[in-house]
Parts: structure tokens; sequence; C-alpha cells
């Protein structure tokens, strides 16, 4: 994974480089640019170092060889829903919950009480049926 | 010309096809309920074309009241507020950045060779979370006090809720805050996908260009959608709940332009990057060549990312307050990286092959008009030139230049040259040309004339202007423009049904003949989880290297089969 760490790592060296420079100009009196630029740079550096560590971890991975073989990744490889309810409950949930902080918090507490539920249900989904795991 | 896909022996004849069409109902819940990102992907190509058609309909009536002197068509100038302040918002927060991720649903997975992106349910609840978003924010039209009118930029003080009264401003604030969740949700399924889950063989400096733009797109997805998403919030708390963040007081006007160009610059890259990745994909195929200098396309995209997130300011010369040098300088930088993009499109088709197939068209008006929004860009970078070009209608003719030579032009180059792997039938080439001169003609001789009465000192956003302001003959020529680029919606959308009515099937993974990356190594459209087998990928482009064994590396050629995959 060390293309994908260098990636990020450029994101990260980007915004150290550029935000004491803005900050520098600017005096450090206008607070969005170079908040904003460090805020970039340490999730570049975070994600990059996650995947760092990950790589490291995990060691040799056939999407890295240039010589791998489709075979390479024969076996379990991920367990991906075929259809599911919980998405589309779920938003609809949380769009109440917007809708709500626009309209008033009556609207905002019904989004949330069966948001309650939707939740529940995305994160059980998959505890019983025909698909469990 | 396309001699290819005039071939009857590649394509079925309808008569022979089995249509196992599903009931009405049972259609409808597999759509709402499915964690397939093909189908996911079609969800968001519906939706923001819709989205598309309404931002396009409000434009023709902004064009219409603009048409002469005097209010005509619209009841107030509140209206006409209401209709550029929703215009842009749909087009860019509802139309180009939901198609962005349409294209990566229906394609980035294929073009890597994974079964599905990382997190199918995640995946669909971001379609959901874009679409009620959307909703909320369009709502603002049935209410009383209509919907938000204070422009897609929101400046304070003017978006709050002294100057701007009304539920249609909330609903505005909190339906886009709503979408751009399910937005960063989207990017962050995108990259876990592309770290993840490449097919064996498929290193990151094979993948296709079209997904490293899908890459470098969510990464600045995830750096800019969060401050975007705490200025909605301080802007809702300001109308709704008495904060006073952006109070004129505190500051609050400079600090609200910082945080949102903050957002909305990179976001104008956002809805570019992936386009020219689909312009990087139609090109090579059309010229007959691989792409020309892979990976300098892959680091001048990296390259206009990082810069786009340090030019924000430059949407603020005219308030003073800004470091004009810094934001001038890296500005006009942005200009070179692109500039190397347009050097290897060029050497992508020089001596090239070329096939003018509808997608090719499609891509050569990208190219046109985007070159055309580029310079203007340069002119505009420069405060000095900027100071009076700045809220006039040049800087209207030149984003709709960058933008809609980019989203549109390059979306329906993807359209025509994907849509027999979206549906598996491919869309008339005849039509699609009659398509592409009414929108090439109409987009230019609406926004082309604009230049001039934006230098000559038409401002934007203004609702009426005097006959003596001597703008009238060019604002008529630029009505009658939007009405044949609105025109030119019919040849496509008869097209769209005329292909689902009547079209043959095609029958081979790639119609085109010359497709290079993985999608066209499967059938149109492809299984549900995507791939039977899957080539041995030793290139950047496997599925040329499949199909053309002759011109493939040598280890292809030694062993030309390809390798059957357990089940998915």
């Amino acid at each position: 994974m060390k293309t994908e760490a260098l990636v990020f790592g450029l994101v990260g060296v980007f915004g150290l480089v550029m935000a004491p420079i803005y900050g520098h100009f600017t005096h450090w009196e206008e607070p969005v640019g170079s908040v904003g630029l460090f805020l970039a740079a340490g999730l570049g550096f975070m994600v990059a170092f996650y995947f760092w560590l990950t790589g490291a971890r995990i060691g040799y991975r056939p999407d890295d060889n240039p010589l791998g073989e489709i075979a390479e990744q024969e076996g379990e490889y991920g367990d991906f829903t075929p259809h599911s309810w919980w998405p589309l409950w779920l938003g609809l949930t949380s769009s109440i919950m917007f809708l709500g902080l626009a309209v008033g918090w009556w609207v905002f507490a019904i989004g949330a009480f069966f948001g309650v539920f939707a939740l529940v249900g995305w994160v059980f989904e998959r505890y019983k049926g025909q698909y469990a795991l | 010309m396309s001699s290819i896909t005039d071939n009857p022996a590649m394509l079925r004849t309808a008569e022979r096809v089995e249509h196992p069409r599903l009931a009405p109902g049972t259609t409808f819940v597999k759509w709402v309920t499915t964690t397939d990102h093909k189908v996911i992907g079609n969800l968001y190509f519906i939706t923001s074309f819709v989205w598309f058609l309404l931002g396009g309909l409000m434009a023709l009536f902004i064009r219409l009241e603009l048409f002469e002197p005097g209010m005509q068509i619209l009841d107030d100038k509140q209206q006409f507020n209401q209709l550029f302040t929703m215009h842009g918002t749909i087009m860019l927060l509802l139309f180009a950045t939901p198609l962005f991720a349409g294209f990566a649903n229906a394609l980035m997975p294929l073009q890597i060779g994974a079964p599905d992106v990382a997190f199918p349910r995640l995946n669909m609840f971001a379609y959901w979370l874009y679409l009620f978003g959307g909703l909320i924010a369009a709502f603002g039209f049935l209410t009383p006090k209509g919907a938000a009118a204070f422009g897609w930029f929101a400046y304070a003080p003017l978006s709050n809720s002294v100057f701007s009264p009304g539920v249609g401003g909330d609903l505005w604030v909190f339906g886009l805050a709503l979408g751009g969740f399910g937005t960063i949700l989207g990017g962050v399924n995108f990259i876990t996908t592309i770290v993840c889950m490449r097919a064996p063989g498929m290193t990151m400096f094979r993948m296709p260009v079209f997904t490293w733009t899908i890459l470098i797109t969510s990464i600045l997805i995830i750096l800019i959608f969060p401050p975007l998403a705490a200025a909605l919030f301080a802007l809702g708390a300001d109308r709704r709940f008495g904060a006073e963040v952006f109070e004129p007081a505190n500051g609050g006007p400079i600090l609200w332009q910082h945080l949102f160009w903050f957002f909305g610059h990179p976001e104008v890259y956002v809805i570019a990057l992936p386009f020219f990745g689909i312009i990087s994909e139609v090109l090579p195929v059309f010229s007959r060549k691989p792409i020309f200098g892979y990976k300098t396309l892959v680091f001048a995209t990296i390259a206009i990312a990082a810069l786009s997130v340090s030019v924000w300011a430059h949407h603020m010369y005219v308030t003073g307050q800004i470091l004009l040098p810094f934001f001038s300088i890296m500005t006009m930088a942005i200009a070179v990286p692109t500039g190397v993009k347009f050097f290897n499109w060029v050497g992508t088709m020089w001596g090239g092959h070329l096939v003018f197939s509808t997608p090719m068209i499609w891509a050569l008006g990208f190219l046109v008009t985007f070159l055309f929004g580029g310079l203007t860009g340069v002119i505009l970078a420069s405060p000095a030139l900027d100071f009076s070009l700045s809220d006039s209608y040049f800087v209207v003719a030149h984003f709709h230049y960058v933008v809609f030579g980019t989203v549109v032009f390059a979306m329906f180059a993807g359209f025509y040259f994907w849509w027999p792997k979206f549906t598996g039938r491919m869309l008339d080439e005849t039509l699609g040309k009659i398509h592409f001169v009414l929108l090439f003609v109409g987009f230019h001789m609406t926004f082309l004339i604009q230049h001039w009465v934006g230098v000559d000192g038409m401002p934007r956003r203004y609702a009426d202007y005097l006959p003596e302001d001597g703008f009238t003959l060019a604002n008529q020529v630029s009505t009658v423009g939007a009405f044949i680029l609105g025109s030119s919606m019919l040849p496509f959308m008869y097209n769209v049904w005329k292909t689902w009515k009547y079209a043959p099937l095609v029958e081979t993974d790639d119609p085109w003949g010359y497709g290079a990356s993985l999608e066209w190594a499967t059938s149109c459209p492809p299984p549900r989880h995507n791939f039977n087998s899957i080539p041995r990928i030793r290139s950047e482009r496997p599925a040329f290297d499949l199909h053309h064994p002759e011109a493939a590396p040598a280890s292809i050629r030694a062993a030309a089969q390809p390798t059957p995959v357990g089940k998915a």
C-alpha cells in the first residue's frame, strides 16, 4: 500500500508547506485559511500513516504485485448485502431530522424517534434471517 | 465511420431477445432496496439528469426575462433572485456533484475489477441523503415566501434571518448540509474501494485515468465538504437559533466568504476532475492509441487538486481584505498542470487514427469549450483585470465555459460512450450528432457574447436593464441561443426512448472494438457481481490486451487465456 500512503502523504506535505506560507503573509490574522490547510495536512498524514501501518501489518497483496494472478484472490472475498431496506429508512429518518432543524423541533423529534429504529435495524440486519453471518 | 458498431454480426437483433420484464411493483422494490453499485449509479444518473432539466428550465426563465428591458415574464425581481439562486444551487450541488457519484458508481468498480464497492449499504444511504437533501432544498419553492434568494454562495449578512426571512432559506441551508453528508460518505466509499478492492495485478499505476480522477476527487471531497457542513450549520444556527457567527460586527461576512470559498473553489475541481477522466478514457479509444503520458496525467491531476485547495480567495479579490499576490500566483499556477493535461490529450490524438464517433465528437467539443474557459480564467486571475470584471457577465460567461464545458460535454461523451455498458444497447449515432450540433451552437451562442456584455459593464444577477444601456441585442442573441441549447435535449431524450424500445442488444463485451480498461472485458450490461472472468492484468489497458493480443505485452501473448475466478 505504498502508493496509497504516498498519495495521502502528498496531501499532508502540501498542507504543511502552504499553511505557514499563507499564515506568515497574512500575519496569522485570517483564521480560516491557515487552520484549514493545517487540518488538511493532519488529514493527509493521518490517512497516510494508517495506510503505511496497515501495509506493514498485512504484508503482500496481489493488488500491488505487477505480476499478480487473478487466482491469487481465491476464497472468501468479502461480505456484500444483496439488498437492503435500511438505507432507505435511515436516509428518510435523518432527512426528517434535518428538515426538523429548519422547520421545528417537533419534526426533529419524530425523525429522531424513528431514526433509532432505523439505526438498530441497519446495525443488526445481518444477525438473523436468510443472509445471517 | 464507426464500422464496428454498424456491423450486424456483432449485434443481436431485437426479435430474438426474450424480455423478462418484471412487474412494476417488483422493479420499484428492487430499485429502492438495491445495494448494487450499477443500479445505484443509474439512480444517480436519472436523479441528477432530472435536476439538470429543472435547473435548465430555470435558466430559460432567466434568459426570457432578460430578453428585453422591463419585467415581462416574472412577477417581481425577488422571483428572479430565487431563480438564479436555485439554478446555481441545483447545477452545482444537485446535478454536477452527484453526476460524479453516478459515473464513479457505474464505472469505477468495473475498471478496477471489483465485484462491488466497499460499503454497498453506505452507498445507497449516500444516494438517499442526496435525493432527500435536494428535495428539502428545492422544497422552498412551495413555501409562502419562496425559495432561497441570496445567491448560491449565500453571502452574509444577506443570508441571515433579517435580510432573508422565510423558511425557504432555512430549508436551503439544512437540505444542502444533508446532501453534503451524502457526498462525504460517497467519497469515503470510493477511496476505500480503490485502495482495498483492486484485482490482482491492477497496481495503482495501472488504474485507468478515470479511476485515478475518482480517487483524487474523493480526497478533495473529504477535505472540503466538512468545512461546508460547518459553515452551513453555523449559518443555520444564526438563522434559526439566534447565534451570531456571521454578524457583521464580528467580521462575519469575510469569515463566511473564506469558509464558503474554502469549499467552493475546490468544489469546481470536484466537478471538473472526474470529467477530465471521462475525456481521458474516450480520446484513446477513438484515436486508436494508448493515452499519451499516463503518469504525467496522473500527477497533473494530483497537482490540480492540491493547488485548488490554496486558491479559494480569488473569488474575494474585490473584498480588498485578502492576500492578493498569493492567490493570484497560485491561481495562475493551476494553468500549468491543466495545460499539461491539454498537452496529453492533444498528444493522444496526434498521429492517431481518429474515428469521429459520437463520444469522440463530444470530447472534442469539451476540448474547445473548456479551453475558452481556461483562457478567461487566467484573465480573471489577474487582480487588476478582475477588479473591473468581477460580478459582471464576463464572469458568468467564464464559469459557464468552464463548468458547462467540462460537466455537460464530458457527461454526454460518457453517456454515448458507456451507454452500451450501462444498458446493453447502443445510442443512435445520427441523433447523437444532431444533439451535439444543436447543443454546441446553442451553448456558444448563449455564452460567447456574454463576455462582451460583461466587459461593457452589465452586472450579473440583475433582473433588468435599461434600453439606453445598449445590452438589448446581445441579450436577445443570448436568449435565442439558450433556447437552441434547451431544444438539444429533445433529440437526446428521443434517442434514449428509441434506444430503449428498438435498439438491438449488444452481443460483445466491447462494441467500440478498442476499449482499454476492464469494463470492456465483461458483458453489456455486466452481471450482478461484474465479472464472470477477469483477464490477466499486465498493463494499464487489460481489456485491449485481451482483445488484441498481437499488440499486448509478452506475458499476455504467452498465455492469451482469461483466468477464471471462483464465485464472487
